[in-house]
């Protein structure tokens, strides 16, 4: 039984203590989702997690899609088809679907649809914090935030409704708090989907020729004008507080749970007016608020975008009030709300004294705990195998072009082998670009699904311009770094239902690439040939290194019954270090001058007991168990 | 009651498991709880913290200044988060000590453990508990969280009953898993009952 089948099982009436992203897919489930489209991305991955899980229990079917983009016409194709359809992914994923929704909003959908984007404000797992609220003011379509997981769910089946009503994508907008916090939720009935779908020909073209396109910006612009006439009050907005009080605050999302936790916190009672919906701006509700307050103050995450609305509507109608919040510098421009930040944001003009804080030591004071791949995870054995060839080659200076998955964790030290991470797929692009310009080698590394996204089309720009570099494509068999997805190159034993899986080898060999070796990462002596050779080709080459995620392994061999550990024996250990230094796995430590291994991490990949890490031969294997 | 836990530990540790089972004990007993779980980069091994509101709140985050009582699974890794704890504050430590990489590549070693808990009980009211060796004599080391947890209760410095606590375990394991789980929570409760009278009578 899955782990998320209380997701499916609940009755209505009941309470539930819920990640925002379980009740999420809990509120599609009850929505009656048809079809549900993702490519994961942290902090939207455990939505796909769990519909993989359930979804077909609830009836839906459910699409993890090689990139967002896909993922978005996959889900609008299902609209079309009369469908309830829901594709979601990470902020960032939102940039590469963009072209896909730039053009549905115009074209209009049939099916109600609804895109979620998690964004990320703080960068807890991300290269930005992009505001993706601005998508739904480019795209003309409406926006959607809630502010816990109850609320996600309600306003999950809300988005739909307005989808519905108007026949446009509908933007539902959670941050990493919302996603990734919990509360407690009471569910509803659940709906069974309607699965028949049918794309009717005749009435509306869904042809975006110039032509069409030119009718639908009107049609778009009449839509949400009808939209902006609602105050869907009660239902997404909600004021609550002193109506009389002379300021009042205007705020969103997870910037609402700080904002009211601070006035209760210094209980300060002032009028607050909670927007469910901000695009478009409930016009009537915001100007009704604005007569009843001299002083108004927006808090939000991460742009001034409500602010923006608010000050609009201020001129044209109150030139008396006077707005705060990001534009004036009330409210700083980046990052999450912090509780901290926004008390003291709002001390002098609500009249209440913030508590002198000194903190018992600074960050800097304790040795640092960055984020490391795994004992046993093969990338360590491929950046150690990749670092020793450079080295044996004495090539000088080459340049890492990075990517995006638990690789990118190359960067930290020992490895150092990451000098540009842009986005997915980008290694490659970048890579390419800089055989033009430098004689430096090139070395770009990229994971399965990551090639599978957008790798591949850079890759075959590569092989145009004849670029003489080195792609590694890390395959660890999933898109380990959100929690193990399947992706096109996934064996099927490890997918539910899928007849095939993808060859990355054939893929590559297809662009007509000659120097083309998959080796197996704990076999450095073979890693480090492939890649030396690698080196030393002229044109494009591409080294696979191949091996099962070492959390894939370890539930590989837990079934199994196999246990493998490794130990040092401490005579032989010259203390040369150079495992600790070189090859860094967590599971090594110096304990009175000595290496050691921690039994409990020790994964028993075995790599480092090869004389490439231990010289010496100081380190054995400890037991096999069946 | 309106309480603010910050849990602290290391990727793999069962931090995560321990705010749940805390935040659905509460819930149990009738509270309102928010949460908050950060997954960060790495799938083990990086520094996690938890925080978990108990009471009328709505963000999930603690304010710096407001925790009230900070429960580590790791001695590093519970300093570092006090630096979100006011002073005077209660700190209840899990002994394992996970050494950082930035400290094994440089050959250094884990800084003196009795160092360390002092630093913090100078500023803390401090108990602590090897919670590896009370779990793995109850069955198995990975039990560790549940034996912090025992402990916790066990001082009284965390208003749940032991009721909901179990039963709580009870939801979360089952079986052979279940039986161990539920030997650590005593054997740590009463490690935690101990530590308090031993405070008691010999306040430091």
């Amino acid at each position: 039984m899955s782990a998320y089948e209380s997701l499916l099982t609940g009755k209505p009436g009941e309470n539930m203590f819920l990640l925002g992203n379980e009740a999420i897919a809990r509120g599609a489930i009850e929505a009656g989702v048809a079809v549900a489209t993702t490519y994961p991305g942290t902090p939207s991955s455990e939505v796909g997690d769990i519909l993989y899980e359930i979804g077909a229990g609830a009836g839906m079917k459910f699409e993890f899609s090689v990139n967002e983009k896909v993922a978005m016409e996959s889900a609008f194709a299902a609209s079309l088809a009369g469908l309830k359809s829901f594709v979601f992914m990470k902020h960032v994923g939102l940039n590469v679907a963009s072209d896909v929704l730039m053009s549905i909003s115009y074209t209009g959908t049939r099916g109600p649809m609804v895109i979620m984007t998690a964004d990320d404000p703080s960068m807890f797992s991300s290269q930005n914090e992009q505001d993706n609220r601005h998508y739904a003011h480019f795209a003309h379509v409406p926006l959607i935030e809630p502010s816990n997981p109850q609320e996600a769910k309600e306003f999950l089946k809300v988005a739909f409704e307005i989808s519905e009503m108007e026949s446009l994508p509908v933007i539902f907008r959670t941050t990493t708090r919302i996603s990734h916090m919990r509360g407690i939720v009471t569910l509803s009935a659940v709906t069974t989907p309607n699965l028949k779908g049918r794309f009717k020909k005749g009435g509306r073209s869904f042809v975006s020729l110039p032509s069409n396109a030119y009718g639908f910006k009107d049609e778009l612009v009449a839509k949400m004008g009808r939209i902006g006439a609602h105050d869907f009050q009660g239902i997404l907005n909600r004021s609550e507080g002193d109506h009389e009080s002379r300021i009042g605050i205007i705020t969103s999302g997870e910037a609402y749970n700080v904002t009211r936790d601070v006035l209760d916190k210094h209980q300060i009672n002032v009028e607050v007016l909670k927007l469910g919906i901000t695009n478009p701006m409930p016009e009537k509700t915001t100007r009704e608020f604005l007569s009843r307050h001299g002083k108004i103050i927006v808090v939000e995450e991460v742009d001034p975008i409500i602010e923006s609305d608010v000050r609009a509507i201020a001129d044209a109608g109150f030139p008396e009030v006077t707005i705060h919040g990001k534009m004036d510098g009330t409210i700083p421009m980046s990052h999450e709300t912090s509780p901290n930040t926004l008390e003291e944001s709002l001390a002098e003009m609500l009249g209440f004294n913030v508590a002198d804080r000194k903190p018992f030591i600074q960050g800097n004071e304790l040795p640092p705990r960055p984020p490391v791949l795994c004992a046993g995870c093969p990338h360590r054995a491929t950046y150690f195998a990749v670092k020793r060839a450079v080295k044996m080659l004495k090539l000088n200076d080459p340049i890492y072009s990075s990517d995006i998955g638990c690789y990118s964790l190359g960067n930290y030290e020992p490895f150092s082998e990451a000098d540009i991470m842009l986005e997915m797929g980008s290694s490659v692009g970048v890579g390419t670009g800089f055989t033009r310009v430098t004689d430096q080698r090139i070395i770009s590394f990229i994971g399965d699904s990551t090639f599978f996204h957008s790798g591949i089309p850079a890759l075959v720009n590569a092989v145009n311009n004849n670029s003489r570099m080195l792609v590694v494509i890390m395959d660890n068999d999933v898109t380990a770094m959100t929690g193990r997805q399947p992706n096109p190159g996934t064996p099927v034993s490890l997918t539910a239902g899928r007849k095939k899986n993808q060859s990355i080898e054939n893929i590559v060999r297809s662009l007509g690439i000659d120097s083309v070796k998959t080796v197996d990462p704990y076999n450095l002596k073979e890693t480090l040939g492939a890649v030396m050779d690698g080196l030393k080709n002229e044109g494009v080459s591409v080294v696979i290194a191949k091996r099962e995620c070492a959390i894939l392994r370890d539930n590989r061999m837990r079934k199994e019954g196999l246990e493998v550990k490794y130990h040092v024996v401490t005579e032989k250990c010259s203390s040369c270090y150079n495992c600790v230094e070189n090859f860094a796995c967590p599971a090594l430590s110096v304990s009175n001058g000595k290496v050691t291994i921690d039994p409990v991490l020790c994964d028993g990949c075995g790599v480092c007991a090869q004389p490439y890490v231990c010289p010496f031969k100081a380190i054995e294997v400890t037991s096999i168990e069946n | 009651m309106k309480t603010n836990i910050l849990l602290a530990g290391v990727g793999g540790q069962g931090v995560i498991t321990l705010g749940l089972i805390i935040s659905q004990a509460a819930i149990e007993q009738g509270e309102n709880v928010v949460m908050s779980e950060i997954h960060g980069l790495a799938q083990r091994g990086g520094s996690v913290t938890v925080d978990v509101r108990i009471g009328d709140y709505h963000a999930p985050i603690i304010p710096d200044g407001d925790v009230d009582l900070t429960i580590g699974m790791e001695p590093l890794e519970t300093k570092r988060a006090l630096s979100r704890a006011p002073t005077g504050s209660r700190v209840v430590m899990s002994t394992e000590k996970l050494v950082p990489v930035s400290l094994s590549i440089r050959h250094e070693e884990y800084p003196d453990l009795l160092l360390l808990a002092e630093s913090i009980s100078e500023n803390f009211h401090l108990r602590t508990i090897d919670a590896v060796s009370a779990a793995r004599k109850s069955g198995s080391f990975k039990a560790a969280n549940i034996a912090l947890l025992g402990f916790v209760v066990g001082t009284g410095w965390l208003d749940l009953s032991l009721e909901s606590v179990r039963n709580q375990i009870g939801r979360i394991f089952s079986k052979k898993s279940l039986e161990i789980n539920l030997i650590a929570l005593e054997s740590g409760l009463e490690m935690g009952k101990a530590a308090q009278q031993e405070f008691l009578q010999h306040p430091a």
